[in-house]
Parts: structure tokens; C-alpha cells; sequence
């Protein structure tokens, strides 16, 4: 298998430059590859698949029927980046959670950058994830988004973007963690050849942090996993976690709130007391008694508890207020106010329909942007001008005209690809990445992420929910 | 232990025990069959009646044909006590317990699940069916192997031996209380040597055979099987021994005082139980009383532990009294 028929499009290659030859951090890769057969590697590719068939690697569908999962579509091809560069990056993602998260503790408390006249209060008040109920709260260490995972891109001219801060109830991180143990599994020999940097203390770092949060130091803190049940779609990853960090994993019923406001479990040998929560629930169905009424996935009674600081969640509800996409454009002067420096990792350039000008501008483009409401993640709800029909586009025009604070627009950037192993050999299919990061007590950024590859041909997008897979990402340390 | 994993321990390995049964007695029946002498008033809708599935299988089949039994025994999804029904539920049910069992057990059970998808239509065929069953049950004692080795025999544990020794005890009590029925007609001729061959049958279904011949008798001879399998305390499909291992479960759960009441009721009555000179009535309704025992067992057992924190009126005295 070699190199010397990949298409090379004018895109951004994260793994063959511009010459048509491995960039340094791959240069092991395809030396390791070139001995290899098509045949042969795609029998590495079958028995992969056969192993995530058998270890339940899967994700659910919403609209899949009785069939509630899927095998996870996994390329066998890896996504490279060397650590110089990655070390950037980190930095990058650090110092946007720590101002995001003193920026949503401002917000609950006082709204000093509003006053200020940073950030406008029209955003604010028609943010959908701002939540009332958690004004006057600051949670232990000053964070809300304890757990974030935020997507890049790179552009055809090689820059990393932040698409979206993800601050609500992340997912994808076990895929990151299970694709290195496949890769591990099946080409033990490339482990050897090159310095790839170890992934896998994540869910020892995720159960530091949020064992920092129990409001009962010096007790061995029980901490539970609060997962919607088996139809949600990271169902797979919420077992994972709970077993790799030795938490409980509960359902909203297995959970009561006491009279004394304590979070219990439902035994077989009675109530047990629950200090922190790792919820894998939105908000709106956090507890029924301050959410929705109607949510049965819920606990009643969950959000006095926290109030009073008998239990931690993470994240913290209402943290998603930072996650929306018109919030999105106004990170860099929020990295700027709170902690004077710029942002590291710059924004996509962003048009907010609420403006009247930009307004006018996404309008005029509506062909050329992708548009994107405020509060959905996923990938749905959204639009990618140039590939959408007259139809689509007049129907969204009607849309942000009715509610513009609801929608932003980008222009349409030109992914970069990296190798992919289809059919025919290796093809370049267009991906993403995205690293999780953690902040309690102390900050960790994973090493590197979960890389999603959109599988069909130039596609754009990579959401599992839409028909994208994964690789696993290397961060390599590179020989000087 | 959260109530609702214990559940689902508990049910899991019920399901996995129940394919593993409904796969011995089909294999055991189609051996038995090959040696009855023509004529022999053997049919396959005895399978149906030990599960207890006539009602369910009228309604959706016309006949007792071998093709529609074993359908229905083994693929069909309407049936809940398929073999795919089963080991589809046990696989549901542990997908809900990933963190509590050893990984591979997933696998394994997972593994299990994608055999039986793939290949359980085709047991309808003879020639492929003892192969595809014999599959089965390995799978499945790996499973049984892999969980006594491979993880602490702590509650959870104890919740998997309980499930397992309830469903083993009761069909064992289903399979002798048919082979009764079915002989009705011909005890005037005891030692018809069908009959012997069907009580063979029963043996062999619960790999019983050679340790009852080891430890009981060398002939097969009705009352003597029924008194081995129901009262014999170390082969451990006896009902006795599955009674002896639900109360050392039971014994070391907490607040046990209920349940373990309601197992020496059924202890008691397979102690007394005189199979001598029972006809084949009275043996019927006594099986029916042990039956009944267990199903009451397994009710103190969802009282006490799955829904122990519901019937408390104020949760926090549950907690001072647990």
C-alpha cells in the first residue's frame, strides 16, 4: 500500500503535504505501511470490524427501529499530528475552558461583563440554557464545565479553528479511548516504531476531578454516572466510564432525594448517600420539579440538593449558557476580559443574525454559509448553503428572519482530509477533532481526542449521528 | 448493590439459564426419538408442555409439527421463552451491568447473542440443529466458567447464582412432572422398555446419566430417577442441590429472613416427599406444590431486594434500619 495515487485536492492533508509526500510525523506510518498489501490490510480492516462487533463498541441511531445500536465505524488509517504542534493546542484549550468557566460563574453571579458592556444582555436574555435557577450558586473551585469537549477544524491554509465549545454533556471520549486499544490490538508493531503518546489515563483523570467535587472531603466519595438508560445513543460510553472509574452507574428511578436534601441510591440493602453525579442528562431533564415536569429520566428534588451543596453534578446545570453558538462568537473577548491575553486558537469567523448588518450579509450568502442554530448539537438543525437545494435555503431564510438571535452563519471552510482506507485503496475523507478537557481542582487536556471522519466522499459531516466514523489521533513525539 | 443491577443479574442469568435448558431438552428429545421402537406415543409437543407453552404456541401455530416446535422453541421472537428471546434478553439485560461485570463476560454474552442470531433459524433442520444447540450451551458454560473465575464472588455474584439455581430448579421439576404425564397411559406395562428410554431422556437432558449411574443405580427406572433428580444433594441440577445453593445465597444477603423462611417450605416438602408408590397424580401435584414454592421464593426475593426501597414510607428509616 503506497502513497503515490492519492488525490491531492488543494486541501489541507493532515498526514501527505502539499508535495504528495508523508509530513514528518506520518513518515513511520507509511514506511510500516508500504510493506503492506491492499488485500492485507483490508483483512487488518474485516478483523477489526469482526472485534468491534464482538466488544460491543456501539452507538444507538434515534431512528433506527428495533435495532438500538450500531457498530461504531472505525478507519484503520490513524490521524497524526506531532507534539510541538499539539502542545499548542492544549495550551489553547486550557485557557479557553478556564475563561469560559469564570465566565458562566460571572454570569450566576453579579454579570459583571455584562455590566461592563463585553457582553450584550440581549445574548443573555435570549439564551435558552440560561438558567434561572442557578443565580447566586458559585459550585466548589468556581467551575460549572467540568467536563468539555471541543471541536476543531483546520482550514484549507492549514490554521486550527475552535467550531464549538461543547459544555453540556460531551460524548465521544470512550470512542477515543476504545480505537487506541483497538489500534493497539492490531498493529502492535507501529507502537514500537514510533512515540505515540499514551491516551489512557483519562478516566483516572475524570474520576480526580470529580472527586474534588464531593461536598465531604476527607470521606471516600461515592460518585455515580446518571445516565438516561440504554436507548440514549452514548449509552455505550456511559457504562464505560461508570466501569473504568469504578463508578455507580444510575438510572433517574434508582435515585431519591431525601428530607434531609441528600442524594440516596436505592439498594438492596436500603438508601445509600450519592456525593458527586456525573450526569449524562441535560438540564431540561435534570428534575422534574425545576425542569420539565414531564421528565422521567430525572430525579425530583435534585437541583434543592445541589442548592444546598449536599451533592456536586457535573457538569454543573446550567453551565450549557457558554454552549451556544451565538455565545461561541463573543469567546475571544471573554478569553481577553477575564483573563487579559488573546485567545491562543482563533474562532471561525462568525456572523450573528441577531446584528442587522451581519443579518443582511448571511442573507444576501445564504449559498456560500453554513447556518447554524444557537442550542442544537449533533449537526441537526443545520444548513450548508452551497450544498443545500433553493427550497431548503428559502426555508431557512424564513426561519432567522422569525428568530434571529437563534441562528449564527460561517462560511463554508474546506476541511482537511486525511488518509482513509476505502474500497479502492486510501482516499481522502474530510475530518475533525475533538479533545476533551477537565477542570476541577486541576486542569487536563487528553492527548489529542477523538478524530471523526466524515466516511462518504466529500462529506462534511462528521457527526456519528450522521453517518460519520472515527480514527484514532496521535499525538507523536517527533525525532530531531 | 443497586437494586435495579441486582434485578437484572438476577434475570440475566435466568434467561441464560433458560436457553440453556430449552437447547439440552430439544437435543436430549431428538436423541430419545431416534431410539423409540415405531409407534411409541411420544410427540413433540411434550417439549411444549414442560416450558409451559401450550397456550402461546396455539395461538400462533396450527399444529404440533416438528418444524413449528422447534421454531417456536428456538427462533421465534414471540415466543419469550425462546431460545433467541432469551439469550436476546440475558444480552439486554447485561448490557446494563457492563460495569459490574468483568469485560469479557460482555463479550462472551455478546458473542453469544450474535451465534444465535445468525444461526438459531437453522436448528429447524435436523442435521444442523445438534451442532448449533451443542454451541449453544458451550457458549454459555463459558459464560458460567468465566464469571466463577474471573470475578469477586461478592453480591452480585450471589444475585447470578440465585437466578440460575431458581430457573434450574424449576425446569427440573417441569421435566419430571411431564415425563409423568406422558407415561400415564402405559403404567400398567412398567417396565416397557420405552419408558425406560424416556427417563433416559430426561437424564441425558440434564447430563444426568452417568453420575446417576455412578451414584444411584445402573438401571434406569422411573422412581429412582425421580427420587435422584429431585432429592440427591451433589449433582447440581437436583432440585435439592439447586434448594441447598439458593439458601447459601440467601444466607449471606442481608434482612434474609423472608425469603429464607419461604425456601425451607420447599426444602421441607422435597425432604418428605415419598416417591415410592406415588401414582403418577399424586406426583403431578406434588411437583406443582414445589413448583409453587419456588415461584413464592422468587417473589420474597423481589420484595427484600428489587423493590426493598419502594415500601419504605420514609426512605431515611430504610436507611437506619439497613
Amino acid at each position: 500500500m503506497n502513497i503515490n495515487n492519492y488525490p491531492l485536492n488543494g486541501l489541507y492533508d493532515e498526514l501527505i503535504d502539499a508535495a504528495g509526500k508523508p509530513r514528518p510525523p506520518a513518515k513511520a506510518l507509511f514506511e510500516y505501511l508500504a510493506a503492506f498489501d491492499p488485500a492485507e490490510l483490508n483483512a487488518r480492516r474485516a478483523a477489526v470490524d469482526a472485534a468491534i462487533m464482538t466488544m460491543g463498541i456501539t452507538f444507538t441511531i434515534y431512528s433506527d427501529g428495533t435495532n438500538i445500536d450500531r457498530a461504531w465505524p472505525f478507519d484503520i488509517i490513524p490521524r497524526i499530528m506531532g507534539n510541538h504542534e499539539w502542545r499548542r493546542v492544549d495550551a489553547g484549550l486550557r485557557q479557553r475552558l478556564k475563561a469560559l468557566n469564570l465566565f458562566i460563574n460571572d454570569l450566576y453571579n453579579g454579570q459583571k461583563i455584562v455590566k461592563d458592556g463585553v457582553f450584550p444582555i440581549e445574548v443573555l436574555a435570549g439564551s435558552k440554557n440560561f438558567r434561572e435557577q442557578c443565580k447566586g450558586i458559585t459550585p466548589r473551585f468556581g467551575v460549572w464545565a467540568h467536563i468539555c469537549g471541543t471541536d476543531l477544524v483546520r482550514d484549507a491554509d492549514g490554521t486550527i479553528y475552535v467550531l464549538e465549545d461543547n459544555l453540556r454533556v460531551p460524548s465521544g471520549v470512550s470512542y477515543m479511548l476504545e480505537n487506541r486499544m483497538l489500534m493497539k490490538r492490531l498493529f502492535p508493531e507501529l507502537f514500537q516504531k514510533s512515540e505515540i503518546l499514551p491516551v489512557d489515563d483519562y478516566t483516572t483523570r475524570l474520576h480526580e476531578t470529580l472527586a474534588a467535587l464531593s461536598p465531604y472531603p476527607g470521606e471516600r466519595p461515592v460518585i455515580a454516572v446518571l445516565t438516561p438508560g440504554i436507548y440514549n445513543s452514548a449509552y455505550f460510553e456511559h457504562s464505560y466510564l461508570a466501569q473504568q472509574m469504578g463508578a455507580v452507574l444510575v438510572e433517574g428511578p434508582d435515585l431519591v432525594v431525601a428530607e434531609d436534601d441528600c442524594v440516596y441510591m436505592k439498594t438492596i440493602d436500603g438508601l445509600r448517600r450519592i456525593d458527586v453525579i456525573y450526569r449524562r442528562i441535560d438540564d431540561d431533564f435534570l428534575d422534574p420539579e425545576s425542569f420539565r415536569p414531564d421528565s422521567a429520566l430525572g430525579v425530583p428534588g435534585l437541583m434543592r440538593a445541589w442548592r444546598r451543596g449536599k451533592v456536586a453534578i457535573a457538569n454543573a446545570p446550567g453551565a450549557g449558557v457558554a454552549d451556544d453558538k451565538v455565545v461561541y462568537t463573543f469567546v475571544p473577548k471573554i478569553i481577553k476580559y477575564y483573563l487579559d491575553e488573546d485567545a491562543i486558537l482563533p474562532n471561525v469567523p462568525s456572523y450573528l443574525c441577531m446584528d442587522a448588518k451581519e443579518r443582511e450579509y448571511v442573507l444576501a450568502n445564504l449559498d456560500k454559509l453554513v447556518v447554524k442554530p444557537a442550542n442544537e448539537s449533533g449537526g441537526y438543525g443545520m444548513i450548508i448553503g452551497p450544498r443545500a437545494t433553493p427550497a431548503e435555503r428559502e426555508r431557512f431564510r424564513e426561519q432567522i428572519l422569525a428568530d434571529p438571535r437563534n441562528y449564527m452563519a460561517q462560511p463554508t471552510l474546506s476541511l482537511s482530509t486525511a488518509p482513509t482506507l476505502v474500497d479502492g485503496g486510501l482516499a481522502p475523507r474530510h475530518l475533525d477533532l475533538r479533545p476533551f478537557v477537565l477542570q476541577s481542582e486541576n486542569m487536563y487536556v487528553t492527548t489529542g481526542g477523538l478524530t471523526r471522519v466524515a466516511m462518504r466522499e466529500g462529506s462534511l459531516v462528521v457527526n456519528s449521528s450522521q453517518g460519520g466514523g472515527s480514527k484514532d489521533t496521535w499525538i507523536v513525539e517527533e525525532r530531531r | 448493590m443497586l437494586s435495579r443491577v441486582a434485578e437484572n443479574l438476577y434475570w440475566m442469568t435466568r434467561y441464560m439459564e433458560r436457553a440453556e435448558n430449552t437447547a439440552r431438552l430439544i437435543n436430549a428429545t431428538s436423541q430419545v426419538l431416534l431410539d423409540l421402537p415405531r409407534g411409541a406415543s411420544f410427540g413433540w409437543d411434550v417439549l411444549i408442555q414442560v416450558a409451559g407453552l401450550d397456550k402461546l404456541f396455539r395461538e400462533h401455530y396450527p399444529t404440533f409439527d416438528e418444524t413449528s416446535i422447534m421454531r417456536f422453541l428456538v427462533s421465534d421472537e414471540k415466543n419469550p421463552s425462546s431460545i433467541v428471546s432469551c439469550i436476546h434478553n440475558a444480552r439486554e439485560n447485561s448490557r446494563t451491568l457492563r460495569e459490574v461485570l468483568p469485560r469479557t463476560a460482555w463479550e462472551r454474552i455478546n458473542a453469544l447473542y450474535l451465534f444465535v442470531n445468525g444461526r438459531a433459524a437453522h436448528a429447524v433442520e435436523r442435521a444442523r440443529r445438534y451442532n448449533i444447540l451443542e454451541e449453544i450451551i458451550e457458549r454459555r458454560q463459558s459464560v458460567v466458567g468465566l464469571l466463577a473465575d474471573c470475578m469477586s464472588h461478592d453480591v452480585a455474584y450471589y444475585f447470578i447464582r440465585l437466578g440460575r439455581f431458581i430457573e434450574r430448579a424449576d425446569m427440573t421439576t417441569r421435566m419430571l412432572d411431564i415425563n409423568a404425564a406422558v407415561l400415564v397411559p402405559r403404567q400398567q406395562v412398567p417396565e416397557d422398555p420405552a419408558m425406560a428410554l424416556l427417563w433416559m431422556g430426561v437424564l441425558k437432558s440434564l447430563n444426568a446419566y452417568q453420575m446417576y449411574r455412578r451414584h444411584a443405580s445402573v438401571h434406569v427406572h422411573g422412581t429412582e430417577v425421580v427420587n435422584y433428580l429431585l432429592k440427591d444433594p451433589l449433582f447440581p441440577r437436583t432440585v435439592r442441590h439447586c434448594l441447598d445453593e439458593i439458601e447459601s445465597c440467601v444466607s449471606e444477603l442481608p434482612h434474609h429472613g423472608a425469603p429464607l423462611k419461604t425456601l425451607r417450605i420447599a426444602q421441607r416438602r422435597i425432604a418428605g416427599m415419598k416417591v415410592d408408590g406415588l401414582t403418577p397424580a399424586q406426583r403431578h401435584e406434588y411437583l406443582d406444590a414445589v413448583q409453587s414454592d419456588l415461584a413464592r421464593v422468587h417473589e420474597e426475593i423481589a420484595t427484600e431486594y428489587f423493590h426493598f426501597c419502594e415500601q419504605s414510607p420514609d426512605p431515611l428509616k430504610a436507611v437506619a434500619a439497613g
